[in-house]
């Protein structure tokens, strides 16, 4: 059965989602400038989100209430690098470019921005809930 | 080949029409007995999930719904038990 409890697993959930996007715009601001890595300079990553049943039992009966959400994968961004003439660089190329990450940094900041709104936004959902519940205890008094 | 008639000899799963004795039947000792195992379940989860916050393997809001999650079950357990000691002060309270 639904309970109001799934409802606020399937926000912490959400939590975890946010959580992890702000992560990566933290990662591509950190790695902005960054032009060693595995295989080449860093490149910007991006968080892609699935929805997640919280009751898998409901949700194979189709009839589940509250749907969280599960990061299905961190992807790179595969837009082409910036090219910067620096030729003191150690990474330049022959002709005196180097390649750096395509993070736009105002990007990233608006990005964890809103992650960081949505985050808010589930903390009063999973609040909201949490009185819910509290005012029906009250209900016996 | 000849179709069993259905009668009385099925024995009912539960059977509804005898009162259920302390033997069988649930009391409400067993059912406080339940939700205060359920308050000290949710609590061991909320140290837990406490102790995992502050060793930096979980999350604060994991913490925080654990903790809210036992304090929510506590009061239910609460408003149980108060119900139950009303009712038992109102029947010895009854003139016979």
């Amino acid at each position: 059965m639904p309970t109001l409890t799934d409802a606020i697993d399937a926000s912490a959930s959400a939590l975890a989602a946010e959580r992890t996007r702000i992560e990566a715009a933290v990662s591509n601001l950190a790695n902005a400038e960054s032009t060693r890595g595995p295989d080449g300079p860093y490149r910007r990553r991006e968080v892609v989100l699935a929805a997640d049943p919280t009751n898998q039992f409901d949700a194979a009966l189709g009839r589940a209430g509250a749907v969280g959400v599960r990061v299905a994968g961190i992807v790179e961004d595969d837009s082409p690098l910036k090219q910067r003439f620096q030729p003191s660089h150690p990474d330049a190329n022959e002709a005196g470019f180097v390649a750096l990450p395509n993070v736009n940094p105002s990007e990233e900041v608006v990005d964890m921005l809103s992650a960081a709104r949505a985050y808010q936004a589930n903390l009063a959902a999973i609040g909201l809930v949490r009185d819910l519940i509290r005012q029906s205890l009250e209900l016996s008094r | 080949m000849s179709i069993v008639p259905v009668d009385g000899s099925i024995t009912p799963v539960v059977d509804i029409a005898t009162p259920s004795s302390k033997e069988n039947g649930v009391g409400f000792g067993d059912s406080l007995t339940r939700l205060i195992g359920a308050v000290d379940t949710s609590g061991q989860e909320a140290n837990s999930a406490v102790a995992r916050m502050l060793d930096g393997s979980g999350d604060v809001h994991d913490a925080m719904i654990a903790l809210q999650r036992a304090e929510l079950t506590f009061q239910m357990t609460m408003q149980v038990r108060n119900k139950l000691v009303q009712a038992y002060q109102e029947i010895m309270r009854m003139p016979v």
